[in-house]
């Protein structure tokens, strides 16, 4: 399976002489590279490869970690030995808390046709030359950025309870924004594809096409009103579904948070948090979403339902936070990479689908706004009281259960709880993506997430115009 | 040294006009605690940043795994992308001149033999003052860092150079609580060895701030003189300096101060200057990290800007010698010019002194958001968590919750109003308290 392999297992033995009630070793090698071309030149080109090993040990009934990329043998038992002198530097004793999971034994690396690393830096540059140079296509164009991303992430993971997993996961993308001025105002609009595959998932795409229509919804875009602000029903597209939920929801049930008194949904298990028509589920392999089969501690990342028709059934948990919230462990103990260790993290957040048509949905509103993420801005969210703020994409005015002119600059806001509550009808048309650009950030560890979910429509959501 | 000569060796085989090697070893031990030290973790890093030239086209490629087979794979895929870059026409080589300049204070071979037993006594002490020193008040957050490094420096013509360094770090957030009000303090040190860094001293400061803060409020706002304490005067000067006095951004036209060079920026009693000698200071070494030894570079003398900072780069496009600024945001990434110690000259006054001055006023210990600041406007921007209307040269009522605008290059200007004498850092920057004649308190 992989060459450190024996070497590990050699480790784990030696940490059960020097008294480790438990010992859990994750070497990862991580290869990645950005092209980033910046109005028709390259702009740069950086590549880098990272590996090395973390050591988590329970010893004395303490959790002690440490991390090396000095992978000679003696490394690897000075690591070892800093992870054993760490668990017993502290008077905790929340090495005694880790919930015991399954132990696995799987290979389950995701199978790749083309490593892009095999490809020619020159063929991936001129790719991206010649996206960005068609998205010169208005003279209101005013500036254009493409970007390829690719990295290959392979985690094993050995323990002393016999575990021994490993997940090879590719991750690819395509990425463009364009710049678009008319009378004064600009707009900016970016979008990307990407997809845990190899190579092949760039070469069978048109990004020339990808990166002209950015261009499109760039110049459509500047020469449209911005949305008249108020409260109103709305449609939300995928994308914003997903991002909203990610945020402004996910991170609340993580059960860290939870456990230590920082999250809205708190004591709320079993409780209505969302309309009849809301499930929402954290799953590890969801077609379009980060491949995340195992987390790195081992356990499997199954299905996790969160909320079922509407009822808050359950929070996102590690080992440790299992133990504080007496719950089961379901697969969510993710790290950065081996420098960090495993806290409570999501891996694919969204909606389940319901069976409305994307028209259907529309057609229920009066007077509305149809919410769109592509070209998304970003936002904010405050985790503790659940209420989160959006710049979404150019969206669209719904009048008389249509889908009417551009509308740019919309900011949604509001809080999570009380847009889930007016949910009355959810899409049929389930969307999925992870991106190889963004990460999702906690206590300074940053990590791969999917995002997604239908379409769906909530009676009420405060819109702001910038 | 060994890996170092060898990635230049193997690009220079391979071809590559020019090769520079950079190769940082480091030990880091990261505590994080509340009312307990918790989370303890103890990382060893080692890594590889390889740039190459053929001709005027450059690349970079880094590494973690240093055996002889990935830098041969690293040389590779360096030069790999240099045959698909653009001619830069500034380029011209790598740094030539490598040396060290005598310096002290930077490395403290008891931060690289330290034991866990000596960190937690020091750390559980200064838990037990979060925890003890008043009876309203708990810690919340803490984290406490611990580094030594080793840098090897080397390049294609026969340049090499290595050295040591150690840096230690803490912050905390305490949390008070009574009689339904709620208040937090906060505060951090960064210094190079365990015997500087005085943690009880962190820990009742963030106790005393906490509790001091329990009744603030916002204030009615206005325009009126305000003191910002050293800490936050230091923020404000690497937020609003460091990226203007840069030489990459004044040759790209992204700096105020492009074409100032030479005029006065700043009223005649304000002195900055750049330091990577200063003894013990956080951003002191020999040499840069392109092997270029530091030095003292005066950037503003009696209000005059005289020099801006330069790396090797940025110095051979202007025809000038590099200041000894080049920094890296790690080893996998190249080099660009950055401060090492950027201090605001202190003056005579002590801050109780200030304050005693200052008839209407607010003084400030904490700010959020400082970073909403724009340095090439010079718009200051930041949200007062700490501060204390001042009244009749005392330190009246706690406020928080207002908003600080002003120009930074007006304030600069005008000259602060007095300049205090108790030098402190956050991070590389030195400032002492000073006043600002006037700025902008947005209010309830």
């Amino acid at each position: 399976m992989n060459a450190y392999e024996d070497q590990m297992e050699k480790l784990i033995d030696k940490a059960e002489a020097l008294g480790a009630s438990y010992a859990g070793v994750l070497y990862q090698r991580r290869d990645s590279e950005a092209i980033e071309v910046d109005n028709k030149a390259l702009k740069s080109y950086s590549s880098r490869s990272f590996s090395g090993l973390g050591v988590r040990v329970v010893h004395g009934g303490a959790l002690g970690y440490a991390s090396t990329s000095d992978m000679s043998w003696e490394g690897m038992e000075r690591c070892l030995e800093q992870s054993v002198k760490a668990a017993g530097s502290t008077a905790s004793t929340e090495g005694g808390i880790l919930r015991p999971i399954a132990v696995n034994t799987v290979d389950a690396g995701l199978p790749v046709k083309v490593s892009p690393f095999d490809v020619p830096p020159e063929e991936k540059v001129s790719l991206a030359l010649d996206a960005n140079e068609a998205a010169w296509n208005s003279d209101q164009i005013r500036s254009a950025r493409t970007r390829l991303g690719s990295i290959v992430d392979e985690r094993v993971f050995l323990s002393s309870d016999g575990a021994s997993v490993r997940v090879v996961t590719p991750l690819l993308g395509f990425g463009h924004s364009s710049v678009a001025e008319a009378a004064g105002v600009k707009e900016v609009i970016g979008d990307s594809r990407s997809m845990c595959a190899g190579y092949e998932f760039i070469e069978g795409r048109d990004w020339n096409t990808f990166a002209s229509e950015v261009s499109d919804l760039a110049v459509e875009a500047v020469a449209s009103k911005t949305a008249p602000p108020g409260t109103y029903p709305v449609v939300v597209d995928q994308d914003v579904v997903g991002l909203v939920l990610h945020e402004a929801l996910g991170h609340a049930t993580e059960g860290d948070i939870v456990a230590t008194g920082g999250s809205v949904l708190g004591g709320k298990l079993g409780t209505r948090i969302a309309s009849d028509p809301v499930t929402i589920i954290d799953e590890g392999v969801v077609e379009g979403g980060y491949y995340y089969p195992y987390d790195d501690e081992g356990a499997e990342k199954g299905r996790t339902v969160l909320v079922e028709k509407g009822i808050l059934k359950g929070y996102l948990t590690d080992r440790r936070s299992a133990g504080k919230l007496d719950m089961e462990p379901t697969g969510n103990g993710r790290s950065q990479d081996f420098e960090n260790f495993p806290i409570v993290r999501q891996t694919n957040y969204y909606m389940q689908p319901g069976d409305h048509s994307l028209e259907e949905l529309v057609e229920g509103v009066d007077h509305g706004i149809l919410v769109q993420g592509r070209g998304m801005k970003g936002g904010q969210v405050e985790t503790g009281m659940g209420t989160f703020t959006f710049g979404v994409g150019p969206s669209r005015m719904i009048r008389n259960g249509e889908a009417r002119e551009l509308v740019r600059g919309v900011v949604i806001s509001g809080s999570v709880l009380d847009v889930l509550k007016t949910v009355d009808a959810v899409g049929d048309d389930f969307k999925m993506r992870a991106s190889v650009f963004g990460v999702c950030g906690k206590n300074g560890q940053q990590v791969k997430v999917g995002t997604g979910g239908p379409s769906m429509r909530a009676l009420r959501m405060t819109v702001g115009g910038q | 040294m060994d890996i170092a000569n060898l990635a230049v060796k193997r690009a220079s085989d391979l071809g590559a006009t020019e090769a520079e090697a950079f190769v940082q070893r480091s030990r880091k031990t990261k505590i994080g605690f509340a009312e307990e030290a918790h989370d303890v973790n103890s990382v060893t890093s080692m890594g590889l940043g390889l740039r190459v030239a053929l001709g005027k086209r450059t690349a970079m490629y880094s590494t973690s795994i240093l055996t002889g087979e990935e830098v041969g794979v690293a040389a590779e895929r360096a030069l790999g992308i240099a045959r698909v870059a653009p001619e830069d026409p500034h380029w011209k080589h790598v740094n030539r001149l490598y040396g060290s300049s005598p310096v002290e204070g930077h490395f403290d071979e008891r931060i690289e033999a330290i034991e866990y037993e000596e960190i937690m006594g020091k750390l559980g002490s200064a838990i037990a003052i979060m925890k003890e020193r008043d009876r309203r008040v708990k810690p919340t957050r803490g984290m406490l860092t611990l580094v030594s490094s080793k840098v090897s420096v080397a390049n294609s013509h026969g340049e090499s150079i290595e050295g040591r360094w150690t840096a230690a770090e803490a912050w905390t957030t305490v949390k008070a609580e009574d009689a339904g009000l709620e208040s937090t303090g906060s505060e951090h040190r960064e210094v190079r060895s365990w015997k500087e860094l005085d943690l009880d001293q962190m820990a009742a400061d963030a106790v005393d701030k906490a509790v001091g803060f329990l009744e603030a409020k916002p204030i009615q706002g206005g325009v009126m003189p305000v003191i910002l304490r050293n800490q936050v005067a230091a923020t404000m000067l690497r937020i609003m300096m460091s990226s203007p006095i840069n030489a990459d951004n004044v040759q790209k036209g992204g700096s105020p101060f492009a074409d100032k060079l030479g005029e006065q920026i700043a009223a005649e009693d304000i002195c900055i200057m750049d330091d990577g000698t200063m003894t013990g200071g956080f951003g002191t070494n020999p040499f840069d990290e392109e092997g270029h030894p530091t030095q003292r570079t005066p950037v503003v003398e009696g209000g005059v800007l005289n020099n801006f900072l330069y790396d090797s780069y940025t110095a051979l496009k202007d025809d000038v010698d590099s200041t000894g600024n080049a920094m890296r945001a790690g080893y996998s990434s190249p080099p660009t010019p950055a401060p090492t110690n950027l201090i605001l000259k202190g003056g005579t006054a002590s801050p109780e002194e200030i304050i005693r001055d200052t008839k209407q006023g607010l003084y400030v210990e904490g700010v959020i958001g400082e970073w909403l600041s724009n340095p090439v406007s010079g718009n200051l921007n930041m949200t007062v968590t700490h501060g204390y209307l001042v009244e009749g040269g005392e330190l009246a009522k706690p406020v928080n919750g207002v908003v600080l605008a002003g120009n930074f290059h007006e304030a600069l200007r005008e000259g602060f109003e007095i300049i205090g004498d108790d030098t402190l850092n956050s991070g590389g920057s030195y400032a002492p308290t000073v006043k600002i004649r006037r700025l902008t308190v947005a209010g309830k």
